[in-house]
């Protein structure tokens, strides 16, 4: 059955079909919500919020097929409202802080690998700022399309462009500025 | 180091592509959900405001004497009446039939029925209203259907819906009927419109030619003949109708507390091949012969392996014959059986003793009164009922209990309670 089918029933009330929506996307929600949260305690808080609000907000869902991008912006939306309310918006300079055995606990491979290649791109990614960084993580480490991006963000498409292009612009270039002292 | 940056990003991409959600994380979302409030009435104001839709439930007057309580299809099916799954697919299929009938209403309004659909459950008729002057956005009252009549017909109206355009200048809507007689050549629609001057109405009809060779064919019609026994009396089970358009479950209640528990025939369950099939709506009907009911299911599967009716929830008693004390209280909780009591607040007025309590939604107290060592004053009146949400989303029915006594009450004495009970009672339905 494809989505627009499990979305109507999700509508109607059907709190299975909205399970199963979830579910068949469960990873996919679970980084997303992992990589704002930062830890897996709170990642399922986050996707738990968001699947009651996705509960009481589905009348509101025009299109069926947009039942995935939907969701994850409120998603997202939960995570920052919880990031909020608890007062620990996690920057890039405070990941450092984030206990390293829950990233290992959620990640299969070699824990030793795993925080050397982390610190890489996150001392990369302090290069831009914190608009671009997500804009960048959102596109390239979550693979949503540029709309999506700027409906969680809540900006417009051109911006949400720009800020890709320029983020990337400014790590390109102070790679090359890394390579060239060297 | 790998010096490119969009190989860096694509190797963090690898990597975060290796989390995976835990385990326990359905069982989370699952309990998550099922603590959220059904939410029916919300969304019927969500889509209010979307689609400025027109809501129409009629419920049946007049002349009849039957108490006729229906919960319309139109609360469930919404996006599938306008936006449609069944009923558009039948209509693609061509089972409908067109009509284009027009006639012009007394304040220049042109009705025309577009077309119907029927079964041996409902009839179903599609209309349009046009005014180039404009219409009413809910025009209720300048239009309103009654019923159909025919040979052997008499068809009341179960509910529709309708829905306005931008320049309010034309609405399209559904309005389903009871079954019309399959003998029935040619049938009336008979409604009730708004006079200009006073604000009085004048019944009004149109008839239109009706080809019951076109209907279409029942899928599923036998016999149940099964009778469940509940708390206060029985439950029995007559029969099944299941057609293209919807799935009814006709039978008798032989309950004394049913209308004390609010939808309590939505706790009836129509299993097919292993899973539920979404109910509609449902009925129920008082006359001489006494209460009927009927409960409107979806379609069925083309194919059927198994078939099943659960009475999964009903109205049910029990007795508690308990005794509280509402001495020094505020906000205190007592335990009828399984369900909560709260205690809200006991005052003095000159209407006399007003005890504001909370339970449960579907907990209807029995036998109520207040005493002292000495004497017992019953339960005048409820009052100011309203729901109530709780810090943990729960839904709670507050009301406030009136006696006519001025004794401050040590007391409370409750005889015991109409709820929801868990019944779970299953009946297999053969199928061929």
């Amino acid at each position: 059955m494809d989505v627009a089918r499990w979305v109507k029933k999700a509508k109607k009330g059907n709190k299975e079909a909205l399970l199963h929506l979830i579910m068949s996307e469960k990873d996919v929600y679970y980084r997303l919500a992992f990589s704002y949260m930062r830890n897996t305690h709170d990642a399922m808080d986050a996707m738990e919020e968001m699947i009651v609000t996705l509960y009481e907000k589905i009348g509101q869902l025009k299109k069926e097929e947009a039942f995935y991008s939907w969701s994850k912006t409120i998603l997202v939306n939960v995570c920052k409202q919880l990031l909020h309310k608890r007062g620990k918006l996690v920057l890039l300079e405070d990941w450092s802080n984030v206990d390293d055995s829950e990233l290992d606990q959620a990640v299969s491979s070699d824990p030793y690998r795993r925080s050397e290649q982390q610190m890489d791109i996150e001392a990369l990614l302090l290069q831009v700022n914190e608009h671009q960084r997500e804009a960048i993580q959102l596109k390239y480490f979550h693979d949503l399309d540029y709309q999506t991006i700027a409906d969680i963000t809540k900006v417009s498409l051109g911006t949400v462009k720009s800020r890709i292009y320029h983020g990337l612009q400014t790590l390109k270039n102070h790679y090359r500025g890394d390579v060239d002292e060297q | 180091m790998n010096n490119n940056v969009e190989q860096q990003l694509a190797d963090e991409k690898t990597h975060i592509a290796s989390i995976t959600a835990p385990e326990e994380l359905e069982m989370r979302l699952r309990n998550a959900l099922n603590s959220a409030p059904a939410k029916r009435t919300k969304r019927i104001a969500s889509i209010w405001k979307i689609a400025a839709v027109v809501l129409l439930v009629t419920v049946i007057s007049g002349q009849n004497y039957n108490a006729f309580a229906y919960y319309g299809k139109q609360l469930f099916g919404f996006d599938e009446l306008l936006n449609g799954t069944t009923l558009q697919q039948l209509n693609e299929k061509g089972m409908g039939q067109n009509v284009n009938k027009k006639t012009t209403l007394v304040d220049g309004t042109e009705l025309t029925i577009n077309g119907i659909m029927a079964d041996a459950n409902q009839f179903i008729m599609y209309y349009t209203l046009t005014n180039p002057n404009g219409l009413e956005d809910m025009s209720v009252d300048a239009f309103r259907p009654s019923k159909i009549s025919g040979f052997l017909t008499d068809s009341n109206v179960i509910s529709g819906t309708s829905l306005i355009n931008e320049e309010h200048t034309e609405i399209k809507g559904q309005m389903s009927f009871d079954r019309v007689n399959p003998f029935s050549k040619k049938l009336t629609l008979h409604f009730w419109q708004q006079l200009e001057e006073n604000g009085q109405m004048s019944e009004g009809t149109v008839a239109f030619p009706y080809n019951p060779n076109e209907a279409m064919e029942t899928q599923i019609k036998q016999s149940i003949n099964k009778k469940i026994k509940v708390d206060k009396g029985t439950i029995t089970f007559k029969s099944i109708t299941a057609t293209p358009t919807m799935t009814v479950i006709k039978g008798k209640l032989d309950v004394d507390n049913f209308d004390r528990v609010n939808l309590g025939l939505h706790g009836v369950q129509l299993i097919v091949n292993g899973t539920p099939v979404e109910i509609l709506g449902s009925g129920n009907q008082t006359s001489l012969g006494g209460r009927t009911f009927e409960i409107r299911f979806d379609t069925l599967p083309t194919e059927l392996h198994s078939m099943q009716l659960v009475v999964k929830e009903f109205t049910g008693y029990q007795k508690l014959d308990g005794k509280y004390s509402l001495i020094s209280i505020s906000d205190k909780l007592f335990l009828l059986g399984d369900k909560e009591l709260w205690v809200k607040n006991v005052s003095k007025t000159s209407q006399g003793i007003e005890i504001t309590i909370a339970t449960d939604d579907d907990v209807m107290l029995d036998g109520v009164s207040i005493g002292t060592n000495n004497e017992n004053t019953p339960l005048k009146t409820t009052i100011n009922q309203k729901e109530t949400k709780q810090v943990d989303g729960k839904l709670m029915k507050e009301r406030t209990l009136l006696f006519d006594t001025q004794t401050e009450p040590e007391s409370l004495l409750i005889e015991g309670m109409h709820y929801l009970k868990a019944y779970n009672k299953v009946i297999e339905i053969p199928v061929d």
